[in-house]
């Protein structure tokens, strides 16, 4: 005669820890392509945090007053700053397309009775948003309009 | 202090997201014209002088554009500087750096929305 299966039968007594091995940097992370580009996206924190707290000095150097503004933009002209920013910008236009590539193969396939648009479609919605917000900024900060 | 950085996560999670979109989208019109065009005189005369820059950054659109460039990209780079910090240094000293940076992100967010009301 059989019984019924269990399906705890194989459970240990006490829950053991875990025997997943701790994820670890390989010694030639800097030779393998995919892991180089996946660390350099992450390294790009780096260069955001600073775009942030660089960004709040714009902010301040607005409250004071025109000669705080004149001297905020007179040290941006240095040659460390120029390359800092020039730096950004690589960081922010690789974060987008990195970004923006990913970005349609993590939507749902469904949100409610709504399917998201294809995932070409999508890819070109968001480089369309991305050239369009750039435009505009370019235009209202470059003096161009209003 | 992992759990409490746990606890906060979902919040986290919204904050970057939103700082590598929004922030993302945002920043090379930023950049092309504030940080290198403005400074190195490659706009027009008085496109970005001080009336100017104040008019277009008092305005309230204004103002939360200004607000979104500082405050997101912390966040954005709050989270991938720990994550970075994990890939090569390990899982130990994670707590520590993650609390360190969100705490850096959440204080100069605080800061950026003072300062733009300030202007």
């Amino acid at each position: 005669m059989t019984r019924p299966s269990d399906p705890q039968a194989m459970t240990p007594s006490k829950p053991g820890r875990t025997r997943t091995a701790p994820p670890q940097l390989p010694d030639d992370f800097w030779t393998r392509p995919r892991m180089r580009t996946y660390l350099l996206f992450d390294a790009t924190g780096i260069v955001y945090l600073l775009v942030g707290l660089i960004a709040l000095r714009v902010a301040w150097a607005l409250a004071d007053g025109a000669p705080a503004w004149d001297a905020l933009l007179q040290s941006f002209a240095s040659p460390g700053y120029v390359l800092f920013h020039i730096l950004a910008l690589i960081s922010a236009i690789f974060v987008g397309v990195r970004f923006f590539r990913l970005f349609p193969k993590a939507q749902p396939a469904q949100i409610g009775p709504v399917k998201p648009p294809p995932p070409a479609v999508l890819h070109a919605l968001l480089y369309a948003a991305w050239g369009g917000i750039t435009l505009v900024l370019l235009a209202v900060f470059g003096g161009i309009w209003p | 202090m992992k759990a409490l950085l746990l606890r906060f996560e979902p919040i986290i999670w919204v904050l970057f997201g939103a700082g590598i979109m929004v922030g993302t989208l945002l920043l090379p019109g930023y950049l092309l014209t504030v940080t290198l065009g403005a400074p190195l005189g490659l706009l027009p005369d008085g496109a970005l002088s001080f009336e100017r820059a104040h008019m277009i950054f008092s305005n309230p659109l204004g103002r939360l554009v200004l607000l979104a460039i500082i405050a997101l990209p912390l966040w954005k780079g709050a989270h991938h500087t720990r994550a970075l910090a994990v890939d090569t240094l390990g899982h130990h000293s994670d707590a520590l750096i993650g609390s360190l940076l969100y705490a850096i992100a959440a204080i100069g967010s605080l800061l950026g929305i003072v300062a733009v009301l300030a202007i």
